[in-house]
Formats: structure tokens, sequence, C-alpha cells
């Protein structure tokens, strides 16, 4: 199952869901759903999402045993 | 979220197959019997029935002028996505980007599902048993509202989970 720090980075730099998906192009409901881990990112939005985030992909998301 | 044409749409073909549900009873009814002479031919119509395929008729054409007026509204306040009241494409897609898109296929999925199983069934219960033509229609009606109950719901569960 992929797990995700996106919650967490956006909190520390103090983006609201909406700031954050307006900085990587996509809606607000999407950024939700990632951080909820409802839906798996492509490789391009994770890659944005990072950037946005200042991190690593690989410190972003993870893969974790079910 | 809430403000979006393209959710509500549902609830819109909601209210559409239901008035032509009670159109249905005026159309399917004996309540025109035409009695031909040689030198006359006379329409009778039951009070009833007439009244119901009226009242319909007439609710018919008000929701539509509402729906045009909202659609209007909702295209000039939204310019770069804007809806096109004659699209062939269902315009309740919500595919503005991929997350949208992955909620929109689940609830796509869902409504398939459903299809794949009620026509058959229903193909088969008109087939066995003497359905009058009445019920045939307001069962494929039944149908496509499930399909638009079903669509609506799963968009909403989802949408309402990223409002929380």
């Amino acid at each position: 199952m992929l797990r995700n720090r996106v919650k967490e980075l956006r909190a520390r730099y103090g983006y609201t869901q909406s700031e954050l998906g307006k900085k990587v192009d996509v809606t607000r409901q999407t950024i939700a759903f990632i951080e909820k881990g409802e839906f798996s990112p492509s490789i391009t939005l994770s890659l944005k999402l990072a950037q946005a985030l200042q991190v690593e992909v690989g410190d972003l998301f993870w893969l974790e045993e079910e | 979220m809430k403000q979006d044409f393209r959710m509500t749409y549902s609830l819109w073909n909601m209210a559409f197959i239901l008035i032509l549900a009670v159109m249905a009873v005026g159309f399917t009814s004996s309540f025109v019997n035409v009695t031909k002479t040689d030198s006359s031919l006379s329409i009778e119509a039951q009070a009833f029935e007439g009244f119901v395929l009226f009242a319909a008729l007439m609710a018919y054409l008000v929701l539509i002028t509402i729906y045009l007026i909202a659609l209007g509204s909702y295209n000039r306040k939204n310019p770069d996505k804007k809806i096109s009241a004659f699209s062939i494409r269902p315009p309740e897609y919500m595919e503005q980007d991929e997350g949208m898109t992955f909620i929109t296929r689940k609830a796509v999925q869902k409504v398939y599902t459903f299809i794949t199983w009620s026509l058959p069934f229903f193909a088969v219960v008109v087939m066995l048993a003497p359905v009058p033509k009445l019920l045939i229609i307001w069962g494929i009606l039944a149908i496509a509202f499930g399909q638009n109950l079903i669509y609506y719901l799963e968009m909403r569960r989802h949408l309402k989970e990223a409002a929380e």
C-alpha cells in the first residue's frame, strides 16, 4: 500500500489543500484523495508534489506491506 | 464543488426520468378511442389519463426551461469549463485532473456493473412474462434512474470524503 507524508509536509509549509493543488496544477479534491491514501498519484504528479514540498519523492511516498 | 453543474447533472437526469415515467402513463393508456364510421371520425380521451399526459408534458417543459436557464447561468460563470446542453458525451464526467478522473472512473465502473446485470435480467423478465407496455417503459426508466443514482451517490461519497 502506498503511504505518503503529503499532509504532514503541507502543514509544515502552511499550505492549504487548494494552495498545494494550485502549485502542482490539480484540484483541492485530488490533494485530499492523495492525503487519505484513496488515490495513488502518477509519477509526474508525485514528482511535482515532491518538488513543491521540497523533498525527494522517496521521502514523500513509500510502500508499506499490507 | 456543490456549485458544479456536473455534480448535479445526474439529479436533473433523475427528475426528467421521473416525469417521463408519469408521461408514459398517458402515452401507453387506452385513453384515446378512435371510432371511425363512413362519414365521421371521433376521438375520445378519458379525462384523468389526458390530464396526466398534459400535466407531465407541462412539467417536462417547465423543467427543461429551468434546466436550460441553470445551465446558461453555470456556463456564464464558468466560461473555461462550459457544458453543452446537447453533447453526446455525458457532461457529468469530472476529469479535470488525474484524481477526479480516478473517482469518475470508479463511479462509472459501478454504473457499468449495474447495467451489465440489470439490462439482461430485465430482458429475460420481459421475454418470459406477459409484461404490459407501460411496465416495460417503467423498467427501462428505472434502470436509467438507477444508473444516475449510483453515479451521483458514488461521486458524492468521494467528494464528501475529500471535503472532510
